[in-house]
């Protein structure tokens, strides 16, 4: 029976193997989003779409600033990569500032609505019936010092209203002067100029990534050109040096922990065959966590080797409690070994996957990948231990035996007096106390990202040179259809013009503006023929123009906001959907104030990406919490079914003093508790349970054997935790140290399970 | 040391018209303009007059007072219009690419400069020093941002006439009168002007 299940396991794996190695060959997609790993806001999916199609809209751009003392040189690169950016097929190049070919192609099609398009200034001025003004600044424009009229525009136009509309539209980039095409700014004695690209292709896949780099081969451009300076703004730049870090971080991190690992079984058993019998178990823990997440998600993300190649470490403790069995009797068979650790290694195992799989409750996709990777890692290391070690065991029994567990005899007597458990739990219990009041919660999204200084640098220099890309907070209009979306929009107009005026923002961009709401142009229409039109014979006279005025027909039907893309408006970055619009915001000073001006109001959010990612990281904080008390919740039954109430209430001190004191000491020590913290704390509940499990099986001649094996668990699992806290990402490093302070706490504390084992 | 005395002197000296031809950045140009702009389709040519301010690389202040009091900012940042202080237009050069340029042909034909008009147009001189004629024309003649089909100039010391010609048979005549060149700083008011351009 046992035979066949370990043939059965053996062509499972090989077939998890075999797709492993399909996978593998066809190359793996690597996600590099960590935006993918946080949370969505689960209440109001609507928004959420409308705030996803920004940010993708947003995370597709890319950015290249080229700077050269020559101008001329620095417009030469700009085409340069212009075109590299285009031949790559990767994206498409944009024009942020339109030619006057595109600006000549929007006034022929605004012409014929021009009666109903007004200025802010025009409107206010017919509004109070001061048609005068509007007249007098005509005048002015047709005798001022550039003639901005002909006798062809002014017949259609007698008012110069279209002019005014046109004039009165807010300026982005407004530094920037196109120089033959290309947008340019002059900054000391650098000439810059712009390219704007929109890639077609996903900007968190490193494949795309490495595409856009090597077909923009920038140092290439810079080794030819000397002088030449390039600034670069984009999510692929951000996530491609983000992936990059966590690649070289992952294999440095599995290379150390593995060397580590295999230094310490050396060292403990000065034997081969636990080596690779460990060696072993790890291996197919990773093969079945990669094909399992490969096989349920299609794809992985680079945090998930990060985190999930460290969590498998942990497979490695049910091999070592397995061998260590081989210090402790005089030539009892492989068979009999197992059947020693065989409850306490399932019980184990139980316990952690279900740690593992409350990950999954937790509405993080990334943490999906991690606990699944995980779990399957798991049961399959068990597995292994369970069908395959026995047979292939050939150990014999070592002669240091006696001195490791001399050793481990003298770790254990540390909390075998009542009393001395009795103060080692006060002290623990006054240490958290004083910890966790002193501790400080931490969910900035921007802090939790590691992002590359110097991308950061050229992100602050290219809003200094041009301003704002519109990639800040901004207002989610939505409505029922487009014409509700833009009297919206109008009604919002006054509340910005008042925040623009106190200097809470610079400008706001809204598709209303380049094309007012139908309603809002027959108002207009309305209001210039009561308070112009009547002015028209003597406003003619005075410009002494000859001829007739064009003659107005006010039947024809509104500009609309389609008409106004296909002719090349540049509101593209403002259309989510119909009827739900983005407002852009441009150099934003008071963030509150801009929000509280907007909260309540019906159909309108102001939406901080990076805010209310820190909101919903600080929510999950508290979820994470709710986590680690419903994974302890699931394994109180098991635990009191095996030990009783009280026997279960000694299997979760250990764990539970270590869950409590790793943050206290790590706020005491300075740190921040995050989100990040929290998911650790679940783990290592889970591992610390498994620590105290071993000992709760173990009989008291058998406990320095146990001893001696946790003592190797803990061992292995701290050189990968260890490691992780080294990491450069702050939400990684949280992570490691708080799992390595845990995992030390909880296996120091673990022998007090021990006293009440049947 | 003698040399630092001399120099001590020098603001001191009397503001006298300098070298004729070429404005120097420093100098400042200031007089009288009558404006007449013939247009297709108007019964009479559009005149106006008023007075002016140039300062070579700062920007052109046009103060017209005849027949509406009208103050025009220009420079290579874009251009203002003012009426009784109250802003009428304001272009930046991002607006309309051809501003700057314009900026730069209209400042360099009034300030003598045509070095800095042979980018864009093949200069043709002729007469002496004291009577003297250019002719300016576009060298792309299918550039549809060039607003002006011929410029043409005339002086003696100081510029005296600019005629712009514009497709389509339209024309702008400036004549300048009473121009006094110093090399002083702009006053006040005039840098205060300038300034709302930048603003």
């Amino acid at each position: 029976m046992r035979r066949k299940l370990a043939l059965l396991w053996l062509v499972v794996m090989l077939a998890a193997s075999l797709y492993l190695g399909l996978r593998l060959a066809n190359g793996l997609g690597w996600r590099t989003d960590l935006m993918a790993l946080l949370p969505r806001d689960e209440q109001d999916a609507g928004k959420q779409r409308a705030e996803d199609a920004v940010t993708r809209a947003l995370s597709e751009r890319v950015v290249l600033l080229v700077g050269h003392a020559d101008g001329q040189i620095a417009r030469q690169a700009a085409t340069t990569l212009a075109s590299r950016l285009t031949n790559s097929g990767l994206a498409s190049v944009e024009t942020l500032v339109p030619g006057s070919e595109a600006i000549r192609r929007l006034g022929t099609l605004y012409a014929p609505y021009r009666r109903g398009l007004l200025s802010d200034a025009d409107r206010a001025a017919l509004m109070r019936h001061d048609g005068a003004s509007v007249a007098g600044r005509a005048v002015s424009q047709v005798f001022g010092f550039l003639g901005v009229a002909d006798a062809r525009l002014l017949r259609a136009d007698p008012f110069l209203l279209l002019p005014g509309f046109f004039t009165a539209l807010p300026t982005p980039f407004a530094k920037l002067q196109p120089v033959d095409g290309m947008p340019m700014v002059q900054d000391g004695g650098t000439a810059w100029a712009l390219v704007v690209g929109r890639l077609s292709a996903d900007p968190y896949a490193l494949t795309i990534q490495d595409r856009l780099k090597a077909a923009l081969d920038l140092d290439g451009l810079q080794a030819s050109t000397p002088g030449l300076q390039v600034k670069r703004l984009g999510a692929a730049f951000f996530a491609e040096a983000g992936a990059r870090q966590a690649l070289d971080e992952s294999s440095f991190i599995g290379v150390a922990s593995a060397l580590g690992t295999v230094l310490l079984v050396l060292l403990a058993y000065r034997a081969a065959s636990p080596l690779w019998m460990s060696l072993l178990v790890i291996a197919v823990g990773i093969i079945a966590g990669l094909a399992t997440s490969l096989l349920v998600f299609g794809e992985l993300h680079v945090a998930t080797l990060l985190f999930g190649v460290s969590l498998i470490g942990v497979a490695v403790d049910y091999s070592l409690q397995y061998c260590t069995e081989i210090f402790a009797a005089a030539d009892v068979s492989p068979q009999a070994r197992l059947a020693r650790v065989r409850m306490g290694i399932a019980l184990g195992t139980t316990t952690t996957v279900i740690g593992y799989l409350t990950l999954l409750l937790a509405p993080f996709p990334g943490l999906h990948q991690i606990a699944t990777f995980s779990a399957a890692g798991l049961v399959a290391a068990w597995l292994t231990v369970m069908l395959w070690l026995p047979t292939l065991d050939r150990s014999t029994k070592p002669r240091h035996g006696r001195g490791m567990l001399g050793w481990a005899a003298r770790g254990l007597s540390l909390w075998q007096s009542p009393l001395r458990r009795g103060v080692g739990v006060a002290v623990a219990l006054l240490i958290a106390g004083l910890g966790l009041s002193q501790i400080r919660m931490q969910d900035d999204v921007r802090r939790m990202q590691s992002l590359s200084a110097p991308l950061v640098a050229d992100q602050h220099e290219i809003r200094r040179l041009i301003g704002g890309m519109g990639d800040g907070p901004f207002l989610l209009v939505r409505a029922a259809d487009d014409e509700a979306a833009l009297r919206l929009e109008e009604s919002l107009a006054p509340r910005l013009a008042k925040l623009q005026q106190d200097g809470a923002l610079a400008d706001w961009l809204a598709p209303a503006r380049y094309v007012p709401s139908a309603s809002r142009q027959m108002e207009n229409r309305t209001l210039v023929r009561a308070e112009l039109d009547p002015m028209l014979a003597e406003h003619l006279s005075q410009l002494a123009l000859s001829g007739e005025a064009a003659p107005v027909d006010d039947s024809i039907p509104a500009l609309t906001l389609q008409a106004a893309i296909t002719a090349g408006a540049p509101l593209g970055a403002m259309l989510v959907s119909p009827g739900v619009h983005v407002v852009l915001l441009d150099g934003i000073t008071q963030p509150t104030l801009i929000a509280q001006a907007f909260t309540g109001v019906d159909g309108v959010a102001f939406v901080d990406p990076a805010g209310q990612f820190s909101a919903l990281l600080g929510k999950y904080r508290l979820r994470a919490i709710g986590l680690l008390a419903l994974s302890a919740v699931l394994m109180a039954p098991m635990l009191a079914w095996r030990y009783g109430g009280r026997g279960a209430l000694r299997v979760m001190l250990p764990p539970t003093l270590a869950v409590v004191l790793a943050p206290a000491l790590r706020a005491l020590g300075g740190g921040d508790f995050s989100f990040f913290d929290a998911m650790a704390l679940v783990l290592v509940l889970s591992i610390g349970v498994d620590y105290a499990i071993f000992f709760a099986e173990t009989s008291t001649e058998r406990a320095p054997v146990t001893m001696l094996a946790v003592a190797l668990a803990a061992g292995t699992a701290l050189l990968s935790f260890g490691l992780l806290a080294m990491s450069q990402v702050a939400a990684v490093h949280s992570f490691g140290s708080t799992m390595a302070l845990g995992i030390l706490l909880a296996f120091l504390l673990a022998p007090m399970a021990r006293g009440g084992a049947r | 040391m003698k040399r630092r005395a001399l120099l001590a002197f020098l603001p001191f000296l009397p503001k006298v018209a300098l070298a004729c031809g070429r404005l120097d950045p420093g100098q400042i140009l200031r007089g009288r303009f009558v404006q007449t702009r013939t247009l297709q389709g108007f019964t009479r040519p559009l005149i106006s007059e008023g007075h002016f301010v140039l300062s070579p690389g700062r920007g052109l202040i046009w103060r017209a007072e005849k027949p509406f009091a009208v103050t025009t900012l220009i420079s290579s940042a874009g251009i203002v219009q003012l009426v009784q202080g109250n802003e009428t237009l304001r272009l930046p050069s991002s607006r309309m690419p051809m501003l700057g340029q314009l900026y730069d042909m209209l400042g360099g034909a009034m300030a003598g400069d045509w070095h800095a008009l042979e980018r864009d147009f093949t200069v043709a001189r002729s007469g002496e020093a004291q009577a003297w004629q250019v002719t300016l024309t576009p060298r792309h003649a299918d550039n549809a941002a060039m607003p002006f089909t011929a410029i043409n100039a005339s002086g003696g010391c100081l510029v005296e006439a600019v005629e712009l010609l514009k497709p389509g048979g339209d024309a702008d005549r400036l004549r300048f009168v009473d121009q006094t060149l110093t090399s002083g700083p702009l006053d006040a008011d005039e840098a205060a002007a300038l300034a709302v351009l930048t603003r």
